[in-house]
C-alpha cells in the first residue's frame, strides 16, 4: 500500500502540473483545449533538441520556445471564435492536436527517444525498504514547487487578482477595464509553458514520442473534471485522486485499474457534480 | 563458262552479302535481347507491397519495404524480366488495406502482394479468393491466418506467436538459471499475454509467482513494476506491445532497479531497431522467439549475402522484419521462376513445392498448409565485441527448428479449399 501510495503521489504531483494549465484556460476563456497534450509533447521535443547544446538548461528553454508558438496558435485559431459556444474551441483544438502531431512526425519522425536522467539523479533511493528512482522524486518535488508558485501568483499578485476576476465573471471584469483579450492570450501561452515544462520534465521517465501527450491529456481532463471545471485547487486535488486511483488500482487489481479510476470519477461526479470542493462550473 | 563462273561468283556475292548481314544482325539481336539491359526493358513483373508507410508504425513498414527492395536487388531479373515494386500505404486500417489491395490487383495488375502485417493479412483473408494473387505475409502475429482461417492464396513466412509460446518451454528447460527462477508475467491486457503466461505456467516444475496485465494505454508502469518486485520474481516474461510501450516498460523497469533483480524475457524477441534504441538496457533481455536474426549469417551464406547488400543499400543492420520480408520476396521470385509463369495458380503450386535457402534460413511451406517451416531463435541480447553493420548490440543465436514448434496444418485447424 505504501509503495503504491507513494507512486500515486509522485505521478499526482506531475499530473497536477499538466492539469493546471488546462484548468486555467477553461476557467478564463471557456476553452476546452484538446491541444494541451501536443503542447506537452512539443515541450519534450524541444527539450531533446536543445539538450545537446544547453544541457539540462533545455528544460527551462523548451517552454520558452513553446509559449510564443502557443500564443500564435491562440491568436490565429481560438481568439476569432472565442465568443461562440465551447464546442467550437473544442473542435478547433481537437483538429490542431492532430495537425501538430502530424507536424511532429513529419519533422522529427515517429520513433521513441529515450533520455537518461542527469547523473546526480540516476539510481534509486531506499524508502522504508522500497526502492524509488531518485529522478522521479526530484521531478515530483519540482512539479509541486511550480504548482505552488502558480497558486501564490494567482492568490497574491495583481495579475492573479485579474485572473480570478475574469474566472468569476468575464463580462464584469471587462466592464471594470480589465483587458481580458490580452490576459486570455497570455494565460493560454503560460498554460502551454507549464505543459511544455511538464513534457521536458517527464522525458526521462516517459520517453519522448509524437503521441506522448495523448495519455497525459486524458488523465489531465479527468483531474480537471474531478476538481471542478476551472477551479485550480480542486484540479490539483483531482490530479492526486486520479493518480492514486490508477496507482493503487494498478497495484492490486491491474486489469481493473482503468475501471477503478472511472468508477471513482463517476462516484465523485454523482456526489459532487461541481468538483471535489463544489466550486467548479457545471460547464 | 568463265563468264558464267564470274556471274555465279557475283550472284553468290550479291546474295551472300544480305545473308551475312542477316546473320550478323541476328547475332546482334540475340545478344541484345538476352542481355540484362534488355531484360529490364521487357515488361517488368509488378509486385504489390502493402504495408505501414506512415504514422506510428512507419519504422516497421520501412523495415519491410527495405527488406523487399534488398531481395529484388539480390535476386536480379526474374524469368528475364525486371521487378517493379508498387508500394501502397495501408494507413494501419483494415478497410484501406482491402481497397489498396484491390487497386494493386485491378489497376496495377500485380502478380503478388508482399509486405503485409497482421492487420492487412487478416483484412485480406476474406477477399483473397476474389483477388486471386498469391499473398505472402511476413510480419503476422495471428494464428488464424495459417490456422483455422487459412486460405489457398495466403502464405506466411514469420513464426506465429503460438510457435514462440512452444519455444518458451524449450527456453526454460534448457537454461538452468531459468529452471530455478521465480517466474512472473507482466504484460498488456489482451489474450496473447495470457497465452504467453499459460505457456510458462504449464512448464513442468516451474516456480510461477504471479502475473499482472496493464491497460494498453499505460505510460506509467510504476504500480505494475512494484507488484513484480513485491513477488520476488527473478524472471519476468514481458508480453508487452512492441514499440513505445515496450521501450517505456524496459526503461522504467531499469529505473526501479527491476533489471538488477530479474531477467526480462521478451516472448517474441526484439526488433533490431528497438535493440539499437535501448542500447545497454537491451542486455537485460533474453529473447524467447525472435522471428529472425541477422546473426544467422555465421551459418547461412544467403543471410550473409542479404545482410551485406542490405547494409550497402540502407546503411544499417537488417532487422527481423527486413529479413522476413526479404525471405518472402525471395520465395516468391523462386516460385515464379519455378512456375515459369506469372499466373497466380501456377505460382501457388510452385510455392507449395518450394525448398530454398532464404535470408531467414532453409525454407519450405508445411504440407497441406500455408505456414513456412521457419526456425525460431532464442538467446540473450549481448554487446558485440566489434560493431557490425552499424549494430552494437544483437541477440545471440540459438536456433530452434520448426519441427519442435510447428504443429501439422490439420492440427492448427487449416483445411485448404482450392
Amino acid at each position: 500500500m505504501f509503495v503504491n501510495s507513494l507512486n500515486g503521489i509522485i505521478y499526482g504531483s506531475f499530473l497536477a502540473l499538466t492539469s493546471l494549465g488546462l484548468s486555467l484556460v477553461f476557467g478564463l476563456g471557456r476553452v476546452v483545449n484538446f491541444a494541451h497534450g501536443v503542447l506537452y509533447a512539443l515541450g519534450g521535443y524541444f527539450f531533446i533538441i536543445f539538450l545537446p547544446s544547453l544541457g539540462w538548461g533545455a528544460m527551462v528553454f523548451a517552454p520558452l520556445v513553446v509559449v510564443p508558438l502557443a500564443i500564435a496558435m491562440e491568436w490565429l485559431t481560438i481568439a476569432p471564435i472565442r465568443n461562440r459556444d465551447e464546442i467550437y474551441t473544442l473542435l478547433v483544438t481537437f483538429g490542431l492536436s492532430f495537425m501538430i502531431t502530424g507536424a511532429i512526425e513529419y519533422l522529427w519522425g515517429t520513433e521513441t527517444t529515450l533520455i537518461k536522467p542527469p547523473v546526480i539523479f540516476q539510481g534509486t533511493v531506499d524508502i522504508l525498504g522500497n526502492q524509488f528512482p531518485v529522478y522521479r522524486l526530484f521531478a515530483s518535488a519540482l512539479s509541486l514547487l511550480v504548482t505552488g508558485l502558480v497558486f501564490v501568483f494567482i492568490q497574491f499578485t495583481a495579475v492573479g487578482l485579474k485572473i480570478r476576476a475574469i474566472t468569476d465573471d468575464n463580462e464584469m471584469a471587462e466592464a471594470l477595464g480589465i483587458n481580458t483579450r490580452w490576459l486570455l492570450t497570455s494565460i493560454f501561452g503560460g498554460a502551454a509553458g507549464f505543459a511544455a515544462f511538464a513534457g521536458a520534465l517527464g522525458a526521462p521517465i516517459f520517453s519522448v514520442e509524437p503521441e506522448m501527450g495523448m495519455g497525459i491529456i486524458i488523465d489531465s481532463f479527468l483531474a480537471v473534471i474531478l476538481g471542478g471545471l476551472g477551479h485550480l485547487p480542486g484540479t490539483a486535488v483531482g490530479a492526486f485522486i486520479v493518480a492514486l486511483a490508477k496507482s493503487i488500482g494498478g497495484g492490486y487489481i491491474a486489469e481493473w485499474a482503468i475501471a477503478v479510476l472511472f468508477l471513482v470519477v463517476a462516484a465523485i461526479m454523482v456526489l459532487r457534480p461541481r468538483g471535489v470542493f463544489g466550486r467548479g462550473r457545471i460547464a | 563458262m568463265a563468264t558464267r563462273s564470274t556471274d555465279t561468283r557475283k550472284r553468290w556475292f550479291s546474295v551472300s552479302r544480305p545473308a551475312v548481314m542477316f546473320i550478323v544482325a541476328s547475332f546482334a539481336l540475340v545478344a541484345a535481347f538476352s542481355s540484362p539491359a534488355f531484360a529490364a526493358k521487357k515488361d517488368p513483373i509488378k509486385i504489390g507491397v502493402l504495408s505501414f508507410l506512415s504514422g506510428k508504425l512507419k519504422p516497421i513498414g520501412d523495415e519491410i519495404t527495405t527488406g523487399i527492395q534488398t531481395a529484388v536487388k539480390m535476386h536480379g531479373p526474374v524469368m528475364g524480366r525486371s521487378i517493379e515494386l508498387i508500394l501502397e500505404d495501408s494507413l494501419v486500417n483494415a478497410q484501406v488495406a482491402v481497397t489498396k489491395a484491390t487497386k494493386l490487383v485491378q489497376k496495377n495488375q500485380v502478380t503478388a502482394i508482399l509486405g503485409t502485417s497482421t492487420l492487412e493479412a487478416l483484412a485480406l483473408l476474406p477477399v483473397a479468393n476474389r483477388l486471386r494473387v498469391p499473398i505472402i505475409t511476413s510480419n503476422s502475429g495471428s494464428a488464424v491466418i495459417t490456422g483455422e482461417k487459412c486460405n489457398y492464396w495466403v502464405f506466411q513466412t514469420n513464426p506465429t506467436p503460438q510457435m514462440a509460446v512452444v519455444a518458451m518451454d524449450s527456453l526454460i528447460n534448457d537454461t538452468p538459471k531459468f529452471k530455478a527462477a521465480k517466474w512472473f508475467t507482466m504484460g498488456h491486457d489482451y489474450p496473447w499475454s495470457r497465452r504467453v503466461a499459460r505457456s510458462v505456467k504449464i512448464v513442468k516444475g516451474v516456480n510461477y509467482v504471479g502475473e499482472a496485465y496493464a491497460p494498453l494505454d499505460t505510460t506509467d508502469w510504476a504500480p505494475f513494476i512494484a507488484k513484480v518486485r513485491a513477488s520476488g520474481a527473478t524472471a519476468v516474461v514481458i508480453p508487452v506491445t512492441l514499440g513505445t510501450p515496450l521501450v517505456q516498460f524496459i526503461q522504467q523497469a531499469n529505473e526501479f532497479g527491476l533489471t538488477k533483480q530479474a531477467t526480462l524475457v521478451a516472448p517474441i524477441g526484439l526488433p533490431d531497431w528497438l535493440i539499437a534504441k535501448l542500447g545497454e538496457l537491451s542486455t537485460h533481455i533474453v529473447s524467447a522467439g525472435a522471428w529472425s536474426a541477422w546473426r544467422l549469417e555465421d551459418t547461412i551464406p544467403t543471410t550473409k549475402k542479404f545482410n551485406e547488400l542490405y547494409y550497402k543499400m540502407h546503411g544499417r543492420v537488417a532487422g527481423m522484419q527486413a529479413i522476413q520480408a526479404g525471405t518472402a520476396a525471395q520465395l516468391l521470385f523462386n516460385a515464379i521462376e519455378k512456375a515459369g509463369s506469372t499466373d497466380g495458380k501456377a505460382i501457388v503450386a510452385a510455392l507449395e513445392k518450394l525448398d530454398v535457402e532464404a535470408p531467414a534460413g532453409r525454407m519450405r511451406f508445411q504440407k497441406d498448409g500455408r505456414m513456412a517451416e521457419v526456425a525460431l531463435i532464442l538467446g540473450r541480447i549481448e554487446k558485440l565485441k566489434k560493431p557490425k553493420y552499424g549494430a552494437m548490440y544483437a541477440q545471440s543465436v540459438n536456433a530452434l527448428p520448426a519441427s519442435k514448434t510447428l504443429e501439422p496444418a490439420k492440427k492448427l485447424g487449416c483445411n485448404l479449399k482450392k
